[in-house]
């Protein structure tokens, strides 16, 4: 076990950026929000005039909706959609894009030995939480949804750039990677038109942060107690890296006292239990996206050697239950957590209502 | 010297004979065979791969079959931005003839800014290469005559960009408007809406020719502006709806917002009418998106809203018109109560217009596949050079009644032969 309790107070993750100067003092920052991905995108950006900034973020946004067109499940007109609809039926030819973000998909898939895996859609339907707040399946539906489901059958040809699936009924879900991959594409896009300072955040469950505003080392990030956006366990100090974030707290319902997240582990066929909220840092957004699931899934000691194969990497879990956890931190370069058994909300349900009425 | 009604007489005549969607026009009319020799792959040459030009490749590679086989740009990084898209060392020119004088292109993407389409599909033709071509056709109804007397010349097959062309649910509306279910159709509205400056990213800002290559748009030397990049899928979706271009149109524009040194307006209205007194109203705005992009389409017997994700249909009430009896009313008399909604709009619950079956995807793969398709098997082109002058030329006129602020009579610009 190489598990270790930060002792620092104030830590700064950071990569690469020794290359790219911080914002200058010209320059204001300017920021966007926009409805994307079944959630709402933010984009800051320094900038030397408004005029500027819009253009990054017509650039950003543009970028945002392309590629949500590609890869979107939810979008019958989607290219994922297309190739759910026939890949078991034919081989379907696909773009390299999406070919490539798939065979990344996979190669997390393989890695994490199945616990990430993008085939989870019909798992995610049994367990209603697509375009629904989760429902307990029937045995028939999970039987069914379980036959359906594993990386395994998706039949990747690199040579033709086709996909097909070996089996009947399977549906690709993006979820757990593809608003990583969307930032990825920003900040590729706002670096190459002249942005050196932004942070990205889709949705607050992938934040990439760009340069560093001002007189500042990086972009503070808080990392909030699962549920409870109000109070931050740990505060962290980010530059040209990303931080992902997954917790069981924004898609759930209660059976019996029982909380069934929306985070599925695909080997058993159910959700996720026992972890409230996990988040990773690494200089990649799509992989701190694809990350923070596994983590959840995976669990700490069994994330550890996938984690340490990706350089600049670090994490945190908050295990348990709300009335008892406990915070392990990975590498983190973070402040310490704060004790949270004292402060958690005894149903994080009531931490988010708290938090709309405010 | 034909007059003006015998002419947009025979032009709509003209049109609506060959607008209908996905209609084969006589491929006899154009001499040699047009087929791509049989073959496995299809090689394809793409002049001008900026933003629109790369999502174009991106939707073709996903034709089984296809290639990205050369590139043409006067922008250098356009070059590895498509050579990191495509995975290939693809060969690049900065003079599409270089590109032209290649052996083995079976087609020819044209994906410039509208003031270069002349040149660059009339040259691509005439090397022998049928061609996809982005919207709009030209800037000029000249320019679009031109065009297409040298299509037809060619022999060579053209698509236009307008890919919702293809789109299910803008056919499955074309199909109930033209089938009398909507009942007469006498008015569209369309909006293309967005809340930004439309501008692209300079490396260097301080470049006037580079701020002028990269934001063509914005300039009127190489743009249309707005009713011509976002208006010509909504003119074209009302040609058809119609069956006709229309008759006469007014149009305003300025620039009342962003005010940073552009040419075209910041926003555009026109309002086209059709035979018989039908408009087709067209608004894009760059300062609110509330109403996004979308067309509505009014008839007497309902309403149709399509956006680029999909369409619905909504169905008036029945009006009744029937007699009633007399005694009813006088002997029962009428009943009083709280005041009928009789006037608040009606959207009551609508119907989705839904795809059928095997046309599924983005619209993007749709008409890319559509074309591949056409080169395969020597089909014409849903959405040919006669489609593509038809919007073309609707959107010059209108174009033209903006910047003059005249209303402009399409028949004193249109010569007979060109439809």
């Amino acid at each position: 076990m190489r598990f270790l309790f930060c002792a620092q107070v104030f830590a700064i993750a950071l990569f690469g950026f020794a290359l790219i100067p911080n914002a200058t003092p010209q320059e204001q920052l300017f920021s966007q929000v926009r409805p994307a991905m079944g959630t709402t995108f933010t984009i800051f950006v320094y900038a030397t005039n408004q005029e500027r900034a819009s253009e990054y973020f017509e650039i950003a946004f543009d970028e945002i909706e392309r590629v949500e067109e590609a890869l979107s499940d939810y979008r019958p007109t989607s290219e994922l959609s297309r190739i759910n609809r026939l890949a078991a039926n034919e081989t379907v030819t696909t773009d390299p894009e999406v070919f490539k973000f798939l065979q990344t998909s996979m190669e997390f898939s393989r890695r994490s030995g199945g616990a990430f895996d993008i085939t989870v859609g019909p798992l995610m339907r049994a367990w209603g939480f697509f375009r629904g707040k989760g429902h307990y399946p029937t045995a028939e539906e999970l039987l069914n949804a379980r036959k359906s489901t594993g990386w395994e059958h998706v039949q990747l040809d690199p040579q033709k750039r086709t996909v097909h699936f070996d089996i009947e009924g399977m549906s690709l879900d993006p979820g757990g990677i593809g608003k990583g991959y969307v930032v990825e594409r920003v900040v590729d896009l706002l670096r190459e038109a002249g942005a050196k300072t932004a942070l990205i955040d889709a949705g607050s469950s992938t934040i990439y942060a760009m340069g560093a505003p001002p007189g500042k080392i990086g972009w503070t990030i808080q990392v909030p107690r699962p549920g409870d956006r109000t109070h931050s366990i740990s505060s962290v100090v980010l530059r040209d890296t990303s931080l992902s974030t997954s917790g069981n707290y924004e898609k759930f319902f209660t059976l019996n006292g029982k909380i069934y997240c929306h985070i599925m582990d695909p080997r058993s066929g159910e959700p996720v239990q026992g972890t409230m909220q996990t988040t990773v840092i690494t200089p990649n957004a799509t992989d701190s996206d694809a990350l923070s699931l596994i983590m959840f899934v995976m669990g700490p000691e069994k994330s550890e050697k996938l984690l340490d194969e990706i350089p600049g990497t670090s994490g945190m879990w908050v295990l348990g239950e709300p009335q008892k956890s406990n915070v392990i931190q990975w590498h983190w370069p973070g402040t310490s957590a704060t004790s949270l058994p004292n402060i958690l909300p005894t149903n994080p349900q009531i931490a988010i209502m708290k938090e709309e009425q405010q | 010297m034909i007059n003006r009604r015998q002419f947009i007489g025979k032009a709509a005549g003209a049109i609506a004979a060959a607008s209908t969607l996905n209609s084969v026009g006589a491929l006899s009319a154009f001499g040699e065979s047009r087929r791509v020799p049989p073959s496995d792959q299809i090689n394809l040459g793409i002049i001008g791969p900026g933003s629109r030009g790369q999502t174009d490749i991106l939707a073709f590679l996903r034709v089984p079959g296809v290639r990205i086989a050369a590139m043409c740009d006067v922008y250098e990084p356009r070059f590895d931005q498509v050579r990191k898209i495509t995975g290939e060392q693809i060969p690049a020119f900065k003079d599409y003839r270089q590109l032209l004088d290649l052996k083995g292109l079976d087609a020819v993407i044209v994906a410039t800014p509208p003031c270069f389409h002349e040149e660059h599909v009339v040259a691509t033709v005439q090397s022998g290469r049928h061609v996809y071509a982005e919207k709009d056709m030209a800037l000029t109804v000249d320019a679009c005559d031109r065009i297409v007397a040298a299509v037809k010349r060619s022999g060579k097959f053209y698509q236009i960009g307008t890919q919702y062309h293809y789109a299910p649910w803008y056919q499955e509306a074309l199909r109930r408007i033209h089938s009398g279910k909507l009942g007469e159709v006498t008015h569209i509205y369309a909006y293309w809406h967005r809340n930004s400056n439309w501008r692209r990213p300079v490396p260097d800002p301080k470049d006037a020719a580079l701020e002028q290559l990269i934001n063509w748009r914005l300039y009127k030397k190489c743009s249309g502006g707005l009713l011509c990049e976002l208006g010509t899928h909504e003119a074209n979706f009302a040609n058809y709806a119609f069956n006709a271009i229309p008759e006469s149109v007014m149009g305003m524009g300025d620039i009342v917002y962003w005010k940073d040194g552009r040419e075209v307006p910041d926003n555009v209205q026109a309002i086209f009418r059709y035979p018989g007194g039908r408009t087709f109203s067209f608004s894009s705005i760059t300062t609110n998106r509330f109403e996004g992009e979308q067309i509505r389409v009014y008839g007497t017997g309902g309403t149709l809203v399509l956006t680029q994700a999909g369409g619905m249909a909504y169905y008036e009430p029945a009006v009744a018109n029937s007699a009633v009896p007399q005694a009813l009313i006088v002997e029962h008399g009428v009943t009083t109560g709280a005041s009928f909604a009789a006037e608040i709009p009606y959207n009551g619950a609508g119907e989705a217009l839904v795809a059928p079956e095997g046309l599924e995807g983005n619209v993007n793969y749709l008409a890319m596949s559509s074309f591949i398709d056409c080169l395969r098997n020597n089909k014409r082109p849903a959405a040919d050079e006669r489609a593509g002058w038809n919007s073309g030329v609707t959107i010059a006129l209108g174009n033209l009644a903006i910047s003059s602020g005249q209303r402009i009579n399409f028949a004193d610009h249109i010569k007979p032969q060109a439809s």
